[in-house]
C-alpha cells in the first residue's frame, strides 16, 4: 500500500485545482493529475488504489511509453493466477480431448451431468480468466485493447458446444498474439482460426457437387440401403450443398471495409467463393485445425471490388490469402479500423480529423495497431477537456472498474457473471457479430440504472459471492480524519475526477442522517453505504 | 379519460370491422368494462426470420423442390390458410386466432432497400427509414414524441421495452423504461429510493456550478436524465404490477373466473404476460416493445422439427396465450410481428438458408382484419423472385406500419413521418 502522506497531498492539490477552476470559464487543460485518472479510464479499466499517485509520480507519459513495449513489467501475481487454469494453453485437439469423456453405452444421469461440467470448463476459465486479467493486470492498455479486438473479430460461446474448445486458442493466437501487432496479421490469423470458421459457418461453405460426384453418392445410397427413393433423396439434399455467405458478408461489412463501403452482393458472393475450401480438419482422424480443402473450394479466378483475383495455380489456399491481402491494404479498410478506434478511445462522435490521422497512420505502416494507438494518445484530441468523461461506460467496463478502483479481492467469476448477463454484456456470449457496441447510446437506456444500483450496493455491502472489498481499502482513509468528511475521502478514492454539486450534496445528507442516528460512528459501516452510492452515482458511469 | 380524436378514429375503425364479421366474433368486440385506450405490442424476431416456413406457401408448385430439407407438407401436418398458404405445423396454435379473424399475416413485406445485412435492415426497419443513416429516432419513439399530450409529464406510463435494453423501435429523444426483468421487485424499490438524490430533477442541476474537476456541471450522455426516469418509472411499474397481482389475487381467492392464457414456460412468454398485465391496468400503456433474437439459421434450420420449430412453437403458443390473456383488451390492441427480411428460397447447402429479401409481417388484434392472408404472392418461378433468389418485396413494411398507427393506435403520422415515403393506395389490414 502507498504511505499516507501521498494521498493527502494529492488530495490538496485536487482540493487546490477546483478553486482555480471554479474562477475560470474556459476549460484550462488537464493537470498532470487529471491526465492520470483520464489515461487510466480510457487504457485502462479505471484506477486500483493509490494508482493514480503512482502515475503522477512516474509521469504518465511514462506509465504509456510502458504501456506499449513489449517488455513491460512482468507481472508474476497475475502469472501465478493464470497458471491455475487448465484450459488457457491447450490446442484445440488438446482441449477436446480433455473434455471428452470416454463413450459408455448407457450414460446414467449423472455421468451426463459430469460431462456436461467437463464440457463446460473451457468456457468458463476463458471467461473466467479474462475478467481476471482485465481486473488485476498490469498491463491495462493491452486488456482494453483486446476486448475492442474481441469485439471487432467477435465469435461467441452461444454458437454451441463445438465452438467451446476452440474458443481458448482463438483468445491466444488471435487476440493477445496480435493485439499490439499488424491488422492484416490479426485478420489472417481469425480468417484460419477454426472458431471463426465455425462461428460464421465458413468451414461449411463449398462448392456445389459435380454431376460426377452425385453419381457416386447416388449408387454408393443405393447400395447402402437398397432404395431408389432413398438414393434420390441424398441426391437432392447434396445438390444443394454449397456456398455459405454468411462470413463473406460480415468480412466485408465488419471486419474490413464497413457496411456497404465499397462492395456489393456479388463481391458477397465472389469473397464467399474465393473462402470455399477454408475449412476445419474434422473426422477421426483430424487436427481439428485450419486446413484447405481443394475438393470444396470453386475453382476459377474471382472479380472482387473490381480487381482480378487469381486462383491459385498450385490447387492451395493463395486465392482466399491473395484476397485477405487485398482486403487489409484496402484505404476502406484503414478508414473503417481508425474510425473504430477512435470512437473506442476518444469519443462516440470519432473527431473526424483525427480518424484521418490514425487511417494515414495505418497506411504507413501497414496496419500497425501500436502505432494506431499511440497516434490516438499523442492527439490533442485524446486530451481534450470535453473529452474527459464524456463516454458512458459500457456494463463490463462499469463492473471491471468497480472491482479495481474499490481493491477488490475475487475469489471466482461465478455471480458476477450474473451480473454481466442480466446487463446484456456477458464475456463472449454475443450473438450478433457486431460483437458489443461501444457507444453510450445502445447501453443508455432508462431501466438499466437500476442494475447497476443494485450492484454498486451489493459489492460495497459484501453481498456478491466470493467478491470483497478489503479492510484496506479503508485504510486508506486517514485515522484522524473527522467522520463528516470521510464522505470527501471516498469521493477522491473512487472518482478522481471529482464529483458534482448533486452528488456532494446528496452524500452530505446521507452522512448526516447517519451522524444523527448513531451515537458510535463507525468508518466500517458508513463507509460500505458511501461507497455503494459512490459506485451508483452518474459521475462514475462515465470515463 | 376524455374521448379523443384517437379514441374516436378508433372507434370509427372498429365499428367499420363490426359490419362485416361474423356473430362469434362480434361477440369479442363488446365493449370493456373500464375506459381503454388502443395499445400497440411490437415483436422484433432477430436474425431474420425464415418467413417462407412460417407462412408456408405449401401450394405453390415450386416450393417442395427449393427446401428438400425444410419443406413440410400438408400430410405432415402444415395447417392450410388457403389455396396458396398453410401454418407450419409448429404455429398451429395460431389457427383459432385466424379463424376468428383476428389474425392477419402479410407474406412478401419488407424493405425497397436491397441491403442484405442484418444491422442496417433492422436498423432501417425500426427506424422506418430504409437507407437513412441519420436517423437516430426509432418510429415508435417517434410515434410518442408527436403524439404526446401537452402536459408533459416524464412519468406517464406510455411506453415500455420488457427487456434489459430497448428495441431501436422504440429508442430516441422520448424517454421510453427498458424494464430488467431480472430484476429483484422487492429490492429495487429501496434502491430507487437510496439513489434518487442522486438523480433529482433537473432544476437542481444547474445550480450546480462547476465541479470539483472544473468542468461544467452539465450531463453530456445523458447519464442523470437515464437515472431520473428509471427511478419515476420503475416505481410506476411496480405499483401497477403489484396492484394487478393483487387484484388476480382477489378474484382467484373470490372464485371469480379469472381470464389469462396458458403461457409456455418460456422467457419470451414471461414477458408477454407482464405486458399483459399493465395492458389490463388501463395504466395508458400504448406501446411496448420485446425482441426475440436467433432466427438467422445459416445451418440445420430443421423441418417439422428442429430448431426452427422449436422457436415458432414458443412464439406462437405464446402469442395465443397472450391474446387469450388481453380478453376483451384485445379489441383495442395490435400485435405486430416483424423480422429485419426473409431469407433464400432455396436451402442452402447446409440444411439453412441465408439471407434474403422479402419476408412476411404477423398482424394479430381484435381490430384486425383477420382470416385472410395479406399481401400480393407472385410465385416462386425464377422470374418472380428478386434477383433470381428471394422473395420479391410487394407491400412496403411501412405501409404496415402507417395502417397499425391509423386503425390501430388512431394517429395520423404527418407528412415527414416516414422520410422519403410514397404511402400506399388503399390498405385494409384493419
Amino acid at each position: 500500500m502507498k504511505p499516507r502522506h501521498l494521498l493527502v497531498s494529492s488530495c490538496l492539490s485536487l482540493f487546490a485545482t477546483a478553486t482555480l477552476a471554479a474562477q475560470e470559464d474556459a476549460p484550462a487543460p488537464l493537470t498532470e493529475q487529471q491526465r492520470a485518472a483520464h489515461v487510466l479510464s480510457r487504457l485502462a479499466y479505471g484506477p486500483r488504489p493509490g494508482e493514480i499517485d503512482r502515475l503522477v509520480e512516474m509521469g504518465v507519459d511514462v506509465w504509456l511509453k510502458e504501456q506499449f513495449s513489449d517488455k513491460a513489467s512482468a507481472d508474476p501475481r497475475l502469472a501465478e493466477r493464470m497458471s491455475e487454469f487448465q484450459t488457457l494453453s491447450m490446442g484445440i485437439a488438446e482441449c477436446i480431448s480433455f473434455t471428452a469423456t470416454p463413450p459408455t453405452d448407457k450414460p446414467s444421469v449423472a455421468d451426463q451431468r459430469l460431462a456436461r461440467r467437463k464440457n463446460r470448463i473451457p468456457m468458463e476459465e476463458l471467461m473466467e480468466s479474462i475478467a481476471f486479467r482485465a481486473v488485476f493486470s498490469e498491463r491495462q492498455a493491452t486488456e482494453v485493447m483486446a476486448e475492442f479486438w474481441r469485439n471487432h473479430f467477435n465469435v461467441s460461446f452461444t454458437k454451441g458446444q463445438d465452438i467451446y474448445p476452440q474458443m481458448p486458442d482463438y483468445e491466444r493466437e488471435v487476440i493477445q498474439k496480435h493485439v499490439w501487432g499488424s491488422f492484416p496479421d490479426m485478420l489472417t490469423a481469425s480468417a484460419t482460426h477454426p472458431a471463426m470458421l465455425n462461428y460464421l459457418d465458413n468451414s461449411l461453405s463449398r462448392r456445389p457437387p459435380s454431376k460426377q460426384q452425385l453419381a457416386e453418392l447416388e449408387r454408393r445410397t443405393k447400395r447402402k440401403t437398397g432404395s431408389e427413393e432413398r438414393a434420390t433423396e441424398a441426391v437432392q439434399i447434396a445438390s444443394q450443398r454449397g456456398l455459405n455467405e454468411n462470413y463473406g458478408r460480415e468480412l466485408l461489412e465488419l471486419h474490413t471495409l464497413g457496411v456497404d463501403n465499397f462492395y456489393k452482393q456479388k463481391d458477397v458472393i465472389a469473397v464467399a467463393e474465393c473462402l470455399t475450401g477454408w475449412t476445419i480438419d474434422g473426422g477421426r482422424e483430424g487436427t481439428r485445425k485450419y486446413v484447405f480443402d481443394p475438393d470444396m473450394h470453386v475453382d476459377g479466378n474471382k472479380q472482387v471490388l473490381g480487381k482480378l483475383v487469381r486462383e491459385d495455380k498450385d490447387g492451395g489456399p493463395g486465392q482466399g490469402m491473395d484476397l485477405l491481402e487485398m482486403l487489409g491494404k484496402h484505404k476502406g479498410t484503414a478508414d473503417f479500423i481508425a474510425m473504430k478506434m477512435v470512437r473506442f478511445l476518444v469519443a462516440d462522435v470519432p473527431p473526424e480529423n483525427l480518424v484521418e490521422q490514425v487511417a494515414k497512420t495505418y497506411r504507413k505502416t501497414d496496419g500497425d495497431m501500436t502505432a494506431m494507438v499511440q497516434t490516438i494518445v499523442e492527439s490533442e484530441e485524446f486530451w481534450d477537456p470535453s473529452n474527459v468523461r464524456s463516454k458512458f461506460k459500457t456494463p463490463y467496463e462499469f463492473i471491471i472498474s468497480s472491482l479495481r478502483v474499490t481493491g477488490c479481492e475475487i475469489g471466482s467469476l461465478g455471480e458476477l457473471e450474473r451480473y454481466l448477463v442480466a446487463m446484456g454484456q456477458p464475456i463472449y456470449n454475443c450473438d450478433d457479430p457486431t460483437g458489443y457496441y461501444d457507444t453510450s447510446d445502445v447501453w443508455l437506456d432508462p431501466g438499466v440504472m437500476a442494475l447497476r444500483w443494485e450492484f454498486a450496493v451489493d459489492l460495497a455491502n459484501g453481498k456478491v459471492d466470493a467478491v470483497a472489498i478489503p479492510d484496506a481499502f479503508y485504510d486508506q482513509v486517514p485515522a484522524d480524519v473527522p467522520p463528516r468528511l470521510w464522505q470527501h475521502h471516498l469521493t477522491q478514492l473512487i472518482l478522481p475526477g471529482g464529483a458534482g454539486a448533486r452528488t456532494r450534496a446528496a452524500l452530505a445528507t446521507v452522512t448526516s442522517e447517519y451522524l444523527e442516528k448513531k451515537k458510535v460512528l463507525d468508518l466500517f459501516q458508513l463507509g460500505p453505504e458511501l461507497v455503494g452510492l459512490l459506485l451508483g452515482s452518474p459521475e462514475f458511469q462515465q470515463q | 379519460m376524455n374521448t379523443t380524436r384517437r379514441d374516436f378514429l378508433r372507434l370509427a375503425a372498429t365499428a367499420g370491422i363490426l359490419s362485416q364479421v361474423d356473430p362469434f366474433t362480434s361477440r369479442l368486440f363488446a365493449a370493456p368494462q373500464s375506459p381503454t385506450n388502443s395499445a400497440l405490442v411490437v415483436i422484433f424476431l432477430r436474425g431474420a426470420a425464415d418467413s417462407m416456413n412460417m407462412v408456408v406457401p405449401v401450394g405453390d408448385p415450386g416450393y417442395e423442390a427449393m427446401r428438400p430439407t425444410i419443406a413440410s407438407t400438408i400430410a405432415e401436418g402444415v395447417v392450410p390458410l388457403d389455396k396458396t398458404f398453410g401454418l407450419h405445423p409448429a404455429m398451429k396454435s395460431l389457427k383459432p386466432w385466424f379463424d376468428a379473424g383476428k389474425f392477419a399475416p402479410i407474406v412478401c413485406a419488407g424493405s425497397p432497400h436491397q441491403t442484405r445485412s442484418h444491422f442496417d435492415a433492422q436498423d432501417w426497419m425500426e427506424f422506418a427509414a430504409p437507407g437513412d443513416r441519420t436517423m437516430r429516432n426509432g418510429w415508435i419513439n417517434r410515434y410518442l414524441e408527436a403524439s404526446k399530450p401537452k402536459q408533459d409529464n416524464a412519468s406517464e406510463f406510455r411506453a415500455l421495452g420488457m427487456q434489459e435494453l430497448l428495441p431501436r423501435s422504440l429508442r430516441g429523444s422520448y424517454p421510453v423504461l427498458a424494464v430488467p426483468t431480472s430484476l429483484e421487485r422487492h429490492k429495487t424499490g429501496k434502491t430507487l429510493d437510496r439513489f434518487e438524490q442522486f438523480y433529482g430533477d433537473s432544476g437542481e442541476m444547474m445550480e450546480g456550478g462547476a465541479s470539483m474537476s472544473g468542468q461544467r456541471e452539465e450531463d453530456p450522455a445523458g447519464v442523470v436524465q437515464s437515472g431520473r426516469i428509471t427511478i419515476q418509472t420503475l416505481r410506476r411499474f411496480g405499483e401497477i404490477i403489484e396492484a394487478a397481482e393483487k387484484k388476480k389475487k382477489k378474484a382467484v381467492r373470490e372464485n371469480q373466473s379469472v381470464s389469462g392464457g396458458s403461457y409456455p414456460n418460456s422467457q419470451f412468454a414471461n414477458r408477454l404476460q407482464q405486458i399483459a398485465l399493465v395492458v389490463r391496468a388501463n395504466e395508458g400503456l400504448e406501446v411496448a416493445g420485446i425482441d426475440y433474437g436467433g432466427w438467422d439459421d445459416h445451418t440445420q434450420e430443421g423441418g417439422v422439427e428442429g430448431r426452427m420449430a422449436d422457436r415458432m412453437t414458443d412464439l406462437a403458443l405464446s402469442l395465443a396465450a397472450f391474446c387469450q390473456d388481453l380478453g376483451p383488451q384485445l379489441d383495442t390492441t395490435s400485435i405486430l410481428v416483424m423480422s429485419e427480411f426473409g431469407r433464400t428460397c432455396r436451402e442452402n447447402g447446409n440444411s439453412g438458408t441465408d439471407h434474403g429479401h422479402g419476408g412476411s409481417m404477423l398482424l394479430l388484434g381484435g381490430g384486425v382484419k383477420g382470416g385472410k392472408v395479406h399481401g400480393d404472392w407472385r410465385g416462386l418461378g425464377e422470374a418472380d423472385l428478386y434477383q433470381g433468389r428471394d422473395l420479391a418485396v410487394t407491400t412496403d413494411f411501412r405501409d404496415v406500419m402507417k395502417e397499425v398507427l391509423e386503425n390501430g393506435l388512431g394517429f395520423e403520422p404527418p407528412k415527414d413521418f416516414f422520410p422519403q415515403y410514397q404511402a400506399a393506395g388503399v390498405r385494409s389490414l384493419y
